[in-house]
């Protein structure tokens, strides 16, 4: 284009180098979309067909006759290695691991974050550095202490129990995870809390002292309350990972009827005898994806208010 | 005995000494204002008194009582902050309820109290909004709401009013003022605005570097300020600091003001401080404020020390209530306060009156009054 155009035409021309503009970046997104949701529908419509329809048919049609069969097998009835007793038993093993394993970090966490932020003591910033470096070590490192550890709890619960007839769930395989998941997940739950609390305002900390209200009262009275935003990101952030970890899982409660659903809907899917129930294996895998997904939708505002807060908060 | 007592205090962080020696005392129901530029440590001294801070050295006494090492909640003090300090998740009720809360009041009586503080600060209808709902002035109210609740031995302000525009601010100063006509309290309150502080105080201590320059009634510091810094921080328009030098009139002493490209203007002082004689013929600071330093006809009749001398004006600022007009005095721009309707223009010489039983001087090598 020459140097000299008139006004008018360099409009037109702005006007429409905008609207290729949008084309182009809508035209991307749709696709990318496509391309991510492509997975998850195929998923949902074999987990809705019966396997005549998924041997003759096309993979990315809808059901012609939809049937829950597959779900309710994949609940109650598929075998997992030899076990033909559904996902169900798998299913509340993760839930029992994975609902104290959230509360329990993100509380400690909380109560980490109030302490660097508003308890300060000599040497905090070197405390919160080392609890951020757990965030960095790569889980496959921890494997093999980690399990030394465990093993020692084991045997210290099998000592309780001879002494006092109960083991104070020492050497359970759940209770061995929910220990795992709250260590590891220490990290990151700290650092979400103190982020958030290094903005929150300290003269609402005094105020309450000068109210008489003790370490405990204020973290409970003032502090939590007034937290749910990054309480929310901390949950869904915890809640999917711990969901979804496998290896933990494989390596401290890998085989029996105390696996957790990651390592049992692994199990559903390697089984080699007989056809492969494609319709089974994707509803067991969309109950297993389904925990999460649901988290994500409830709460998922909140995700990125709660991101976003700590950034902006004045 | 006052009733409020700090001897000696000292507070240290590190190698950093925040407040070095604090000697203060309130009688009970006074007003003290603790007054300075920002870092001067009055907040910390405020804090230490909550107890929100520690003390290194010295000791804080409230009605005859140490209260060095006692927690916060054991002092028997109230505390308005700054950012008032409101707890957003609780209603304004839950707010000004959650100190008997904490020590177990029983749910009646804390109703009772709620309603009765309520009335006196009129923010019954608001009990049950939260924070987030209410406009700057309604939460100043409730702030001052919790801290009147629990009717304790000692209200610490910790700059309540600064968050607020200046017409707001005028009428919170107001109603401080009335409730602690009315109440009776003991009030000490931190502000970096020497007009709040002597509108308020019946006591003021003026704060620099964590050490109290003057401690004395809002007209003691007003009118005999111990040093340079306390003349300059108080007042406004500030007081004229002229550079002068004092000079002999017959047996007397006189104090000489360059004007520029005219001669210097020398003016008997009859009333000179006895201090003043070691000063003949050496610079001193000669302070005058601009209410001092009027049209003729404004100077106040009775005034025993009355002297004229003609000034060139600069500017003139007309506020409306006064004229304020800008004239030059030994190399400095020095403010009069003439009446409103004073006849004066500016780029002119018209005759000023110095009242000088106001005037005060300053040894320029140590800044402190010359007496």
């Amino acid at each position: 284009m020459s140097a000299v155009t008139s006004p008018a035409r360099q409009a037109s021309g702005g006007i429409r180098a905008r609207t290729l503009n949008r084309i182009v970046i809508y035209g991307l997104l749709a696709l990318f979309a496509l391309f991510y949701l492509m997975p998850l529908f195929v998923m949902l419509v074999t987990s809705f067909k019966t396997m005549d329809e998924i041997q003759n048919g096309n993979m990315l049609a809808l059901p012609h006759a939809p049937t829950f069969a597959p779900w309710i097998k994949a609940w109650s009835e598929v075998c997992s290695g030899l076990t033909c007793v559904g996902m169900k038993g798998y299913f509340w093993n993760s839930i029992k691991m994975v609902v104290p394993a959230v509360v329990i970090s993100t509380l400690l966490g909380a109560l980490n974050g109030y302490v660097l932020t508003k308890w300060r003591f000599r040497g905090h910033t070197l405390v919160f550095a080392m609890m951020l470096f757990a965030c960095f070590i790569p889980f496959q490192s921890v494997l093999l202490p980690m399990a030394t550890i465990l093993g020692s709890l084991g045997r210290f619960g099998a000592t309780l129990r001879n002494a006092t007839g109960f083991s104070f769930g020492l050497g359970n395989s759940t209770v061995n995870l929910v220990f795992v998941h709250v260590v590891y997940g220490l990290g990151f739950t700290t650092l979400f809390f103190r982020n958030y609390y290094e903005a929150f305002p300290t003269e609402l900390i005094k105020a309450a002292q000068v109210d008489g209200a003790s370490f405990f009262q204020i973290f409970r009275r003032i502090m939590l309350p007034n937290s749910l935003p990054i309480i929310v990101v901390t949950v869904i952030y915890q809640f999917t990972n711990i969901w979804n970890d496998f290896l933990f899982a494989s390596a401290y409660a890998g085989s029996g009827d105390v696996m957790p659903m990651t390592v049992a809907l692994n199990n559903v899917v390697n089984t080699s005898t007989g056809v492969v129930e494609y319709n089974v294996n994707m509803a067991a895998a969309m109950i297993a994806a389904l925990p999460t997904l649901i988290v994500y939708v409830v709460a998922g505002r909140y995700f990125v208010r709660g991101l976003m807060a700590g950034a902006v908060k004045g | 005995m006052a009733f409020l007592e700090i001897d000696g205090l000292k507070k240290r962080f590190g190698n950093v000494e925040i407040l070095k020696g604090i000697d203060v005392e309130l009688e009970k129901g006074g007003f003290l204002v603790l007054v300075g530029p920002s870092g001067c440590g009055k907040s910390t001294l405020l804090n230490t008194i909550a107890g929100l801070e520690t003390i290194t050295e010295g000791e804080i006494r409230v009605d005859g009582r140490a209260i060095n090492d006692l927690h916060p909640s054991k002092r028997d003090i109230a505390m308005v902050f700054q950012s008032y300090a409101l707890y957003p998740n609780m209603t304004v009720a839950g707010n000004i309820a959650f100190g008997m809360e904490m020590r177990g009041v029983p749910a009646a009586e804390r109703q009772k109290a709620i309603d009765k503080v309520a009335k006196i600060l009129q923010i019954g209808h608001l009990l049950n909004r939260k924070p987030s709902q209410l406009s700057g002035g309604q939460r100043q109210r409730v702030a001052m709401g919790r801290a009147l609740v629990r009717d304790p031995k000692l209200f610490l302000f910790d700059e309540p009013l600064s968050n607020l525009d200046a017409k707001l601010r005028v009428d919170m100063r107001i109603e401080i003022k009335r409730l602690h006509a009315t109440t009776g309290t003991t009030i000490v309150y931190v502000t970096h605005d020497q007009i709040e502080a002597m509108t308020l105080a019946t006591k003021i201590a003026v704060m620099r570097d964590g050490e109290v320059q003057q401690f004395g009634t809002p007209a003691e510091i007003y009118n005999n300020p111990t040093n340079v810094f306390v003349a300059d921080f108080m007042g406004s328009p500030a007081m004229n600091l002229i550079p002068a030098k004092i000079g002999a009139n017959g047996s007397g002493l006189s104090v000489v003001l360059d004007r520029e490209a005219r001669q210097p203007i020398a003016l008997a002082l009859p009333g000179a401080p006895a201090g003043l004689a070691a000063f003949k013929d050496k610079p001193v600071i000669f302070g005058v404020r601009p209410e001092a330093l009027t049209d003729p006809e404004g100077a106040e009749r009775n005034g025993s020390e009355i002297a004229t001398a003609d000034c060139h004006i600069e500017v003139i600022e007309p506020a409306g209530s006064d004229t304020f007009a800008v004239t030059n005095l030994g190399g400095k721009a020095v403010v009069a306060r003439l009446r409103a309707d004073a006849r004066i223009q500016p780029g002119t010489s018209t005759p000023l009156a110095f009242n000088l039983t106001k005037a005060v001087f300053f040894d320029p090598a140590t800044e402190k009054r010359i007496l």
